[in-house]
């Protein structure tokens, strides 16, 4: 019974995933490709759970749900990018047929050494407490813990640095 | 098919829609789109990779978590270069984006 649930739970999400991607790559509104890439992000997340770690699920819907996708709308809103903005332009002829290409090598090559190199799965995962989660961080991987406070600090003062650059600088010959 | 399998080829999925969209899309607030949905396959892929297989578990959340850490710090600073660029250029097509200082 559980196991026909699980299954069920995975090709819901996959469904998610999908879907929601095929409509962020594809939708001429910004907003709805935004959309998509939220309910992709939720199914990925659902796929956390899944995999019996609910502690990155909550942490892939508070970052990327909730600080990243309102990151990209404010994105949005500041270049006014509207249904009629540079999405909806026609593209170059054989465009699509170029973006395919680009996808078809790696993705075929990848999964190629997937399907033929299966390392022995688990069935049923075990989740991991947290406990070990933070020793791991602050006993085992110290160093790399505090470098990426670093690095986002350093691209929060970059980005206020280079979002306010022009302010000061009014006499510069803009473009 | 092993369950691994299943969910290393819904991530390589989203690598392959994230690439496809990266080259599709022509502005961009797009292409950022693209990289988060490619970010989210890498880190779907690791958990995976840590999860259900004899591998340490915590290390491969770490990872993960790693993954989410660098996205948000690349999301932030993508965001201001396209501020900026939408300042300057007064459009985000990156078709129209072509001129070099000099």
């Amino acid at each position: 019974m559980m196991e026909t649930l699980a299954k069920v739970a995975f090709a819901v999400y996959t469904l998610l995933i999908l879907g929601g991607g095929c409509i962020a790559v594809g939708a001429h509104s910004l907003v709805r490709a935004m959309v998509g890439l939220i309910s992709s992000l939720l199914g990925v997340a659902g796929m956390y759970m899944l995999m019996a770690a609910p502690f990155m699920a909550f942490m892939q819907i508070l970052i990327y749900v909730g600080a990243v996708c309102v990151l990209i709308f404010f994105a949005i809103m500041l270049t006014q990018a509207d249904d009629h903005g540079v999405e909806a332009g026609n593209r170059r002829p054989g465009k699509s047929a170029l973006s395919a290409l680009i996808f078809i090598t790696p993705v075929f090559v990848i999964g190629f050494i997937l399907v033929k190199f299966q390392p022995a799965s688990i069935d049923i995962p075990v989740e991991v407490p947290l406990v070990e989660i933070g020793k791991g961080l602050l006993e085992d991987y110290p160093v790399a813990f505090e470098l990426i406070s670093v690095v986002l600090l350093a691209a929060m003062a970059g980005a206020v640095l280079l979002a306010f650059e022009q302010k000061g600088k009014k006499g510069r010959k803009a473009s | 098919m092993s369950p691994l399998l299943m969910y290393q080829l819904v991530a390589l999925l989203l690598l392959a829609i994230g690439l496809y969209g990266i080259v599709w899309r022509k502005s961009l607030v797009g292409m950022l789109i693209s990289v988060e949905l490619m970010l989210n396959g890498a880190g779907m892929s690791i958990v995976s990779a840590s999860q259900l297989t004899e591998a340490g578990s915590a290390v491969g959340q770490i990872a993960a978590l790693f993954v989410m850490g660098l996205a948000a710090a690349e999301a932030t600073l993508v965001l201001a270069i396209i501020i900026v660029v939408a300042k300057r250029f007064k459009s985000v097509d990156t078709d129209a984006i072509t001129k070099l200082k000099g």
